[in-house]
């Protein structure tokens, strides 16, 4: 250690044979009071937290919102005498958009939160968005394979929906595991699960299942981080020193 | 490391540097920031924040690794085993000082700083 032993706490102890003027010009090396201290340190872990953080309710949130109304759009469309009109080709353009505009707010808000962050955490957010880039480019390239074996509207509808799911729910499952969330894991078992029902219900209330069970399961995973969130910024009753992170 | 309860690590205990270890201790083990990052978590200038880093480096408390993001230098700063240990102690002796003493009786720094000695002068004094 290079600290100098003769220099402790701040409590400005000149080293007998250093210069009196204190050795860093800088303002901030004024002593600090403590209690003054313990709030510095708590504010900054809190700023570093909120802009380094990638927040669930956002990623749950515009995935939630996308399969609510793009699988009831679907079966809309899917059932012979819906409540509502809707064309299927209105129903797949709303289902993609929707699809498209969630990516885009993962995408934006991961990089927003993670840039400038390295590592070894960051090279594991990498390979698991890798994961996720490829099985969705897969289940892109696997529509278009269908569509050039003239499978019926029907069948691509079951496939596309079973397996795209099925990878939501297991990629979620994984996150858990890897980050250690409990609460991620057991969406993403929830997600799978749902999934397994859905492929039983068969077309085309499948896709009513996959809208409030799996869509519904997404947004209340939003809202479990929510209270989960809110329970961890009360303050702890007892002392109102910060924790040191592990 | 640090002998008394009230021996606050200098090389944090300053406004800047103590901000520097918060950032880089409240990332996961083994995560660092790109230096423009950090220096937009911290609202530092560069070369203010060079200058702490450096003696935090010098300390063994931070790692800095130089290496290229295309063919664009691009430094990361993190926080080392002995920075995050450091860090603790400061904290845990922090909250030490900053509870209040259940006894109110209990002699306090002043008087045992000025009992201590007594305990290991007798034996040479007699004379």
């Amino acid at each position: 250690m290079t600290a100098d032993p003769t220099r402790s706490t701040g409590r400005t102890t000149p080293a007998p044979d250093g210069p009196t003027l204190p050795d860093d010009a800088l303002a901030d090396d004024e002593p600090l009071d403590l209690a003054q201290v313990a709030a510095l340190v708590a504010a900054q872990q809190d700023r570093v937290r909120a802009a380094t953080d990638v927040d669930g309710r956002v990623l749950y949130g515009a995935w939630g919102v996308a399969w609510v109304i793009g699988f009831l759009a679907m079966w809309l469309a899917a059932v012979d005498d819906p409540p509502v009109q809707m064309p299927q080709i209105a129903a797949g353009l709303i289902f993609f958009g929707l699809l498209v505009s969630a990516g885009v707010v993962t995408a934006v808000h991961i990089a927003r939160r993670t840039a400038g962050v390295r590592g070894t955490s960051a090279t594991q957010g990498e390979m698991y968005g890798w994961a996720w880039m490829l099985s969705f480019t897969g289940v892109g390239v696997l529509a278009f394979a269908l569509g050039r074996l003239d499978a019926s509207p029907e069948v691509v509808s079951t496939v596309m929906t079973v397996t795209s799911s099925l990878i939501v729910g297991a990629l979620y499952m994984v996150g858990g595991a890897v980050w250690g969330d409990r609460a991620g894991f057991r969406l993403g078992a929830w997600i799978s699960s749902v999934t397994v029902v859905a492929a039983v219900v068969g077309q085309p209330h499948m896709l009513l299942v996959m809208a409030f069970a799996g869509g519904g399961g997404m947004l209340l995973g939003a809202a479990a981080e929510h209270v989960q969130r809110r329970r961890r910024e009360v303050p702890p009753t007892q002392g109102d020193t910060p924790t040191v992170a592990r | 490391m640090a002998g008394t309860p009230g021996d606050l690590d200098p090389l944090i205990h300053t406004q800047a540097r103590l901000r520097i270890m918060t950032t880089l201790t409240a990332l996961p083990d083994g995560s660092r920031l790109t230096f423009p990052r950090l220096q937009a978590l911290l609202d530092a200038t560069a070369g203010n924040l060079s200058t702490h880093l450096r003696k935090l480096e010098d300390a063994g408390y931070v790692e800095t690794i130089k290496g290229h993001q295309g063919r664009v230098p691009s430094t990361q700063v993190g926080a080392t085993r002995a920075g995050r240990s450091a860090f603790e102690n400061y904290m845990t002796q922090l909250r030490a000082l900053l509870t209040p003493p259940q006894d109110l009786t209990s002699p306090d720094d002043g008087t045992a700083a000025t009992t201590a000695p007594a305990t290991t002068t007798p034996a040479q004094e007699p004379r």
